[in-house]
């Protein structure tokens, strides 16, 4: 290959598009690493504090995407405090000092603010495609600086982040010679939506495929925006209530007639079951279908709907369906990949939550199921056993048993056996979620046969340190650990740090590790930032050596290159 | 609340080898964690079960977590034929008169529950099965926990 000149190596590269690839593609030799920095155009940076702005600039002249992930995954779940980091504005201010040429940004868990919104829309010219998940610190009024500055916008894709919306007018701020847009999900705003603005932008923008709209767009707004935009694929519908003889609902009757390159389907924030007969014209070219805001809709409609979707690869629900609905799901839906069953009912035990009789139907009807998320009241070893046996193909397996530590209901006996047979058959398994009772067995069955899992998370589980061990010494291929709520201290935690320099990240909280445990980790591995999260009592975290023995509440530690932050807030202690 | 202190007293405090053995712990939670699934008014907690925010505050948004005096229940309210509905704050009410008397009021016209005539609009709700119900059957309390949204019929549709 050195035989050729530079240019045709880079040609090649090219074709080589999967982060994976390019980074192993950039160790082969000193000329190769150099071709590949100068000719790749997507960056993904997983934790933002394993590296910083200028190095990526330095390595990566040429960057036009950049993907940044902040806070750890639990902070989806409460466990981080608001104020714990992940700021984009660092990232944004070098990005524009440097002048690459930047056309796409996807956040995940970042803080986000206007100003850093206002500073993007300004500085690269060629911006095209803005894709935030489940960040905040931003308005509408930020929004609205993107809408006006960005004369390129293809995509602006807003999931379940926390938006302040200050009613504004950003959707009139696109101008008028905006007619880019192939994305515009505004589906997480709160507030209410300039109809007027909106129905003139998707009448301007032809290649709209994808339009995710917010709770404040009524019904008779849903008919016009779909009769002007028929070309639509990918559709969030707002809130859909309305009494079924109207005239706008046999106008949206018409328009979703005509919709026929739609196939996927999302929201029904606030919605009448009964007019969603009006969408099984469509049905059968689904192949996507979220239904899991929709609250209101329950048991017969649910199905009634889903036995229209039997092209469906990927569905999200809420458990309402029932056992019931999912057998129903199992027998219509062969070409099933997804499945997520999420929790209707917080405060747990209604007759209409799902069992292991659903899973195990899912399993038997849908031989394509290769990633599932399900919250159910109770689980056998049998079935997993079974789901086991039927779907040895999952890549994303994350159960959820609503009560912690909840044996198997028929034996009592802990769930071991059952999340062992899972990993033992699934061989491509990279994600696995642990809920039920479980002693370090289900542990030693992990380490022993889930040889390519990345992310383990884990709650309430464990009996001993030794569970944690099998796991950080059997899994060679993991990336991110996540344990609350279990049993494990200071020797699981000190075995092996060199591990750790194999992995994104370590979250330990309501565990048994102690701060001089933390502490003896930090000195031997300054390569990774130990950071103790306290926000209760500052008085108990003392510097004193006696003191070494309390608990940490909790604990993130991750590899980096540059560091200990400096952005830390004062209940953040970094080691 | 303060939810991170809360939050460590549920996690084991001592784990030594004189636990009992996981088959007797099906009662016994080794980890001693309490978690009343059966106490009736049990409190939601902010970290568990493990969704996204945003699903947990539309789930809450729908169920009465506990009958204080500071709680409410909104449902909707629609007059057959209309096509913009009312809210309605069902806590407000000690029992179905004052819920009827009061709706009687709201819509300017006669409601009645539980009999069939055709003179009188007719008060119906949806259950958390999907299921349209005539109201006045059951308890107050269990309608309040069972009720999705109202609905008043035409005199003649009975």
């Amino acid at each position: 290959m050195n035989y050729f000149p530079d240019e045709v190596i880079e040609h090649v590269f090219d074709f080589v598009t999967s982060h994976k690839d390019r980074n192993a593609i950039s160790l082969v030799c000193k000329s190769w690493y150099k071709i590949e920095r100068y000719s790749r155009q997507r960056v993904f940076i997983g934790n933002c504090y394993a590296t910083n702005p200028e190095r990526l600039l330095r390595r990566f002249p040429c960057l036009k995407s950049l993907t940044l992930k902040g806070k750890p995954h639990f902070a989806d779940f409460n466990l981080v405090p608001h104020e714990w980091g992940g700021f984009v504005q660092p990232w944004i201010e070098a990005l524009a000092r440097s002048r690459v040429g930047l056309e796409e940004l996807r956040l995940k868990r970042m803080v986000v603010t206007d100003e850093s919104l206002e500073l993007l829309s300004r500085s690269f010219v060629n911006f095209k495609s803005l894709v935030l998940v489940s960040c905040e610190g931003f308005t509408t009024d930020g929004l609205a600086s993107i809408a006006a500055n960005c004369r390129h916008l293809r995509d602006l894709d807003l999931q379940e982040n926390e938006i302040e919306d200050h009613r504004g007018q950003w959707l009139s701020c696109f101008p008028d010679t905006c007619t880019t847009l192939v994305t515009l999900n505004f589906a997480c705003l709160e507030g209410e939506t300039n109809l007027v603005a909106l129905e003139r932008l998707v009448a301007r923008s032809p290649n709209l495929k994808s339009l995710k709209l917010n709770r404040a767009v009524p019904l008779d707004a849903l008919a016009r925006l779909m009769a002007c935009a028929p070309q639509i694929v990918d559709l969030g519908v707002g809130s859909y209530e309305n009494d079924p003889d109207s005239e706008s609902y046999l106008k949206l009757k018409a328009a979703i007639k005509k919709c026929t390159s739609l196939r996927s389907l999302s929201g029904f924030l606030e919605a009448a079951p009964h007019c969603l007969s009006a969408f099984h014209p469509i049905c059968h070219n689904l192949t996507s279908l979220n239904l899991s805001y929709a609250a209101e809709i329950h048991g017969s409609h649910l199905i009634k709907l889903i036995q229209h979707c039997k092209k469906l690869q990927r569905l999200w629900i809420l458990d309402s369906i029932g056992d019931k609905g999912l057998e129903v799901v199992a027998s219509t839906c062969k070409e099933l990949q997804e499945l997520r069953v999420f929790p209707s009912d917080l405060l747990g035990g209604g007759n209409t939550a799902v069992t292991e009789e659903g899973l195990v139907a899912i399993s038997a009807g849908c031989p394509k199921l290769h990633s599932i998320l399900y919250f159910c009241q109770q689980m056998t070893n049998a079935a997993l056993v079974t789901v086991a046996k039927n779907c040895p193909n999952f890549i994303r397996f994350r159960l959820c048993i609503l009560e912690p530590n909840k044996p198997d209901h028929v034996t009592s006996q802990p769930l071991d056996e059952g999340f062992g047979a899972i990993v033992k058959a699934c061989k491509s398994l990279r994600r696995l979620s642990l809920s039920g009772l479980l002693t370090d067995q289900v542990f030693l069955y992990i380490g022993m046969y889930a040889n390519q899992l990345e992310m383990l998370s884990i709650a309430f589980a464990g009996d001993t340190d030794k569970g944690m061990l099998y796991v950080l010494n059997g899994c060679k291929k993991m990336k991110k650990l996540e344990i609350r709520d279990s049993p494990f201290g200071d020797t699981a935690l000190l075995a092996d740090v060199s591990k750790y320099e194999t992995m994104r990240s370590l979250w330990m909280s309501s565990c048994e590790v102690t701060l001089s445990g933390c502490k003896r980790l930090a000195e031997k591995a300054p390569w990774l930032n130990v950071e103790i999260i306290n926000e209760s009592d500052n008085n108990r975290m003392e510097q004193n050596g006696h003191e070494g023995r309390q608990k940490v509440d909790k604990l993130y530690l991750y590899r980096t290159v540059v560091g200990t932050r400096m952005d830390a807030p004062p209940f953040v202690w970094i080691l | 609340m303060d939810f991170s202190n809360s939050c460590s007293s549920f996690s084991s405090s001592s784990v030594d080898s004189t636990k009992p053995s996981p088959s007797e712990s099906s009662v016994n939670l080794s980890l001693s964690l309490t978690f009343p699934s059966t106490s009736p008014q049990r409190e939601a907690r902010q970290d568990w079960p493990p969704i996204k925010s945003r699903l947990r505050d539309r789930l809450r948004g729908r169920r009465l977590l506990c009958r204080g005096d500071d709680t409410s229940l909104f449902v909707k309210v629609y007059m057959e034929g209309v096509p913009i509905g009312r809210k309605l704050d069902l806590c407000a009410f000690s029992g179905y008169e004052s819920l009827l008397e009061n709706l009687s009021h709201m819509f300017d016209t006669s409601i009645i529950c539980g009999k069939r005539d055709r003179k009188h609009h007719v008060l119906t709700y949806e259950d958390k099965d999907g299921d349209w119900m005539m109201v006045g059957d059951i308890p107050w309390d269990m309608f309040l926990e069972n009720v999705r949204r109202l609905k008043i019929t035409r005199p003649e549709r009975y």
